[in-house]
């Protein structure tokens, strides 16, 4: 087929030392060594990092961004507003993975590229919406590419946190949910705000992110930094990053039960490794549904797949739905492994 | 509450104590058909594989016709064929039914299932799947392929039963012994008295040794013990009633039909009594190696051939019934001199002076092939389970070898997605790399994660779920003894391989070739 043409020219991106590199725009996109020119799709360490003399993101993400990496010179664009670099037209559009997250599309009038950064299709309280961007070489992330993980809803998996919950303090024990600070904490906040008025106890990491979010307008549930002084069984919910697993942190609310909000926690014995006793399915991730759709929906003709599981995604496309794709090996996912 | 109920608290408790109280409430509220299928499946009874696991593969695979490698990677990533079938088919958005019985609707439809053509039986399934919740179809396929494990011991069951309906433990497990019937009136059987031909049928529950330490060895009163060999071989009971012989095994099975020449050679004993010993493959004057006795309890149909060729008989030590009376009240000297009048073959037990006479007995365990020295105390009663200040064992050194990892595959359970389970091999005289042992355990979880992060980076190969990788680490093994094995392409086999420690000290060069194993087998009379 001659009209995939993208793959006869020059590609528009492709991968240096420093990360995923338009030379066109002179622009790159995550790098993970400092540059001069920054695109951000979103502001977890693994793809947003210091050093860089000017950085691109969306509206929504320069408070997360700034709150990561400290002042810095920075760039916001609205989501589906572009603007020129080098003769590439570059725009930000909703991505759903966290606040201010996006895929970035760039064009230089012979083709379209979408690097989709992070992204999820279910919809989350705490950002916009993911929106289908279609183009003619889609760079997709592959986190939980295998058809095992199918998400449930957000209502049965906020029925079965509510009970676990409650069931706790029952049994005088502090419940304690592990879940990233950026991004799942405030989600999983905002969708109990969404359906009690329970209120939460939170670790310093995630106090720090909340105010980010509640600064743009996110309603988050009522929630108090936890704090030495303030010792002993909570019948609060107390949400904190998965590290405090094992730390001195837990002990203050002893005897505690840990339950995780994770994608990964789709398989009990990754459940059980972790020593973690409940397990919420619960990702800012796409799943298998999710990624496939994405891959129809933008109409991409070459896909290729960043981090996870990218032999299963791409051998699924060429093989099974005659789509050209290859794995793009990139310093992307390293940050959540299964042991986070 | 149900059993699906059970699993979640089981599955989500955080300590022994937790989990017993939820074994105990459940024993107590729920449906008493519920709960005997519910024990009869967390002790092992159940009869196992109703719905094979090649039945679930092929269901598994008719649903991924055209991406049958997609199932493969799934399955390699969650590490159970059951829950992978779970997670797949069930729909994600139903509710788990966790109050209303469940089992005895459950196990008849597998039985139905099991009944059908695997082409019929792919489709009923995967229909059947989608109408449970994950936890429900996990748990209806985990009930019909046998292997059924949620982290609750037999005892654990036992102590809550016995809690929940206030007996003695030790009382519920002698009735628990032998034969379970999964039917209403369980929990009244347990509770009646019992009568004097029950008791003297009733398989007894053992007791077990502990492994001594090197302090107990040394504050050990050599005089307080009788010591004698340990035996390798098949732990269990012989019971002969007025009407019949039977062996039970330590796993609660009866395996009377495999040893028929055992049963014959016991006709001549008084009756009734019940023994305690160790099934041992060969004959008094020439044992033959454990594997021998793998094979008789693998065969359906015990032949005469096989009889000649994989000889077996039973060495008694304990005696814990006889005509009609408890022994395990008295004391091991009281309950030897009984056992002595009575002709069998028994293990010669002899009552050390010095602790020399111990250590002696242990270094001549090898050549007799022997696994090491039991010391128990001459005054102990015959309890039950691993108690301590009884019986101790006093194992040889295991053998050793340095051997290098070639293929890793990744584990099942607590380590899905990690890989656990190493091949190891060794050199040949042509410089070639020979796998010699399969080995799952024995690094600390630093170690594997380690090792796990190693694999990834340096496979060479994938086949399937099994990577083959860089033949560059070293490992120590060890293992209690080698055979002569057709089925390996090393032509050897050994006995309870497991990982001793990670050699990062040495190359592969530098790990050992078929002839120390050769050397081994020779000097040690190795079975």
């Amino acid at each position: 087929m001659v009209s995939k043409k993208s793959r006869h020219r020059d590609p528009l991106v492709i991968r240096t030392p420093e990360g995923l590199y338009c030379p066109k725009a002179k622009a790159h996109i995550d790098p993970w060594r400092p540059v001069d020119c920054a695109l951000i799709t979103h502001a977890h360490a693994d793809h947003a990092r210091a050093g860089s003399k000017d950085y691109h993101c969306a509206l929504g993400g320069e408070g997360l961004l700034k709150q990561r990496l400290g002042d810095q010179q920075i760039t916001t664009h609205a989501y589906g507003e572009s603007f020129i670099r080098g003769g590439v037209r570059i725009s930000f559009h909703p991505a759903g993975h966290v606040l201010g997250s996006a895929q970035i599309r760039l064009d230089d009038g012979d083709s379209v590229w979408v690097i989709t950064g992070d992204y999820k299709r279910d919809t989350d309280p705490t950002c916009q919406a993911f929106e289908p961007v279609t183009c003619d070489v889609l760079i997709t992330e592959a986190t939980f590419a295998l058809p095992i993980y199918r998400w449930p809803s957000m209502d049965q998996t906020m029925d079965q946190l509510f009970a676990w919950w409650d069931h706790h303090v029952r049994h005088r024990r502090t419940p304690v949910l592990l879940c990233y600070s950026l991004g799942k904490a405030q989600r999983m906040m905002a969708e109990i705000q969404r359906r009690s008025d329970r209120s939460v106890k939170v670790h310093g990491a995630v106090a720090t992110l909340n105010r980010v979010y509640e600064k743009q307008g996110i309603n988050l549930c009522p929630w108090e930094r936890t704090s030495e002084t303030n010792k002993g069984i909570s019948s609060d919910l107390v949400i904190a990053p998965p590290q405090v697993a094992g730390s001195s942190f837990l002990k203050r609310f002893q005897p505690t039960e840990l339950a995780m909000a994770s994608g990964w926690m789709q398989v009990r014995g990754v459940r059980r490794r972790a020593s973690i006793h409940q397990g919420f399915v619960v990702s800012d991730h796409a799943d298998w549904n999710g990624l496939i759709q994405t891959v129809q929906d933008s109409q991409a003709t070459q896909v290729y797949a960043t981090h996870g599981e990218t032999r299963v995604l791409t051998r699924y496309l060429n093989e099974h739905l005659d789509i050209a794709a290859d794995r793009l090996e990139t310093a992307f996912g390293i940050e959540e492994g299964i042991d986070q | 509450m149900n059993f699906v109920g059970l699993f979640q608290a089981l599955d989500t408790s955080q300590s022994t104590n937790a989990k017993r109280d939820a074994l105990m409430d459940f024993i107590r509220h729920a449906d008493v058909l519920e709960s005997a299928i519910a024990v009869e499946a967390l002790t092992g009874r159940l009869e196992k594989k109703r719905l094979k696991p090649s039945l679930l593969k092929y269901t598994a695979n008719q649903a991924f016709v055209e991406t049958p490698w997609l199932f493969d990677e799934c399955y390699a990533t969650v590490g159970d064929l059951s829950e992978t079938l779970a997670i797949l088919f069930a729909n994600p958005q139903a509710k788990p039914q966790t109050n209303d019985p469940i089992l005895k609707q459950w196990v008849d439809r597998q039985t139905m299932l099991a009944g059908l053509k695997p082409e019929v039986l792919a489709d009923a399934l995967l229909a059947q799947l989608q109408e449970f919740s994950k936890d429900e179809a996990f748990l209806f396929l985990k009930l019909s392929s046998g292997g059924f494990r949620v982290g609750v011991s037999k005892g654990l069951v036992h102590e809550a039963i016995a809690r929940a309906i206030d007996m003695d433990r030790a009382v519920i497990e002698e009735r628990l012994m032998g034969p379970f019937v999964a039917d209403r009136d369980w929990l009244q059987r347990l509770q009646e008295p019992v009568t004097q031909n029950e008791m003297d049928a009733r398989p007894l529950p053992f007791l077990l040794a502990n492994p001594i330490t090197d302090e107990e060895i040394t504050a050990l009163k050599p005089q307080d013990t009788l010591i004698e060999y340990k035996w390798d071989g098949i732990r269990a009971q012989l019971i002969k009633t007025d009407q019949t012989i039977r062996l039970w095994s330590r796993g609660d099975q009866d395996i009377t039909e495999q040893f028929p020449d055992i049963v014959d050679s016991a006709v001549t004993l008084p009756s009734p009594i019940i023994l305690d010993g160790e099934i041992l493959a060969g004959t008094p004057g020439q044992l033959q190696s454990f594997n021998q006795l793998q094979t008789r309890l693998n065969r359906k149909r015990i032949t005469q051939t096989l009889l000649k060729t994989h000889p077996a008989f039973f060495k008694a030590y304990d005696l814990l019934r006889f005509q009609g009376a408890d022994m395990r009240d008295q004391p091991l000297v009281a309950r030897q001199a009984v056992l002595k009048t009575i002709a069998i073959q028994q293990s010669p037990v002899l009552a050390p002076e010095r602790a020399e006479e111990i250590a002696a007995m242990r270094e001549a365990a090898r050549d007799i092939g022997a696994e090491g020295v039991m010391i128990k105390d001459r005054q102990s009663t015959y309890g039950s389970g691993r108690k301590a200040g009884y019986w101790w064992k006093w194992k040889l050194d295991p053998m050793t070898a340095d051997c290098v990892l070639i293929y890793a595959q990744a584990g099942h359970g607590r380590r899905a997605n990690l890989h656990s389970d190493y091949t190891l091999a060794c050199w040949n005289d042509q410089d070639e790399l020979v796998p010699v042992a399969k080995a799952y355990s024995g690094l600390t979880d630093v170690e594997l994660k380690a090792m796990d992060q190693w694999i990834r980076k340096h496979t060479l190969q994938k086949f399937g779920p099994v990577r083959q990788v860089e033949p560059l680490q070293v490992f120590e093994i060890g293992f209690e003894g080698i055979a002569t094995s057709t089925r390996h392409k090393s032509g050897i086999a050994l006995r309870f391989p497991r990982i001793l420690r990670w050699r990062q000290d040495v190359g592969p060069k530098d790990a050992d070739g078929l002839t120390h194993f050769h050397a081994l087998m020779t000097s040690n009379h190795a079975l």
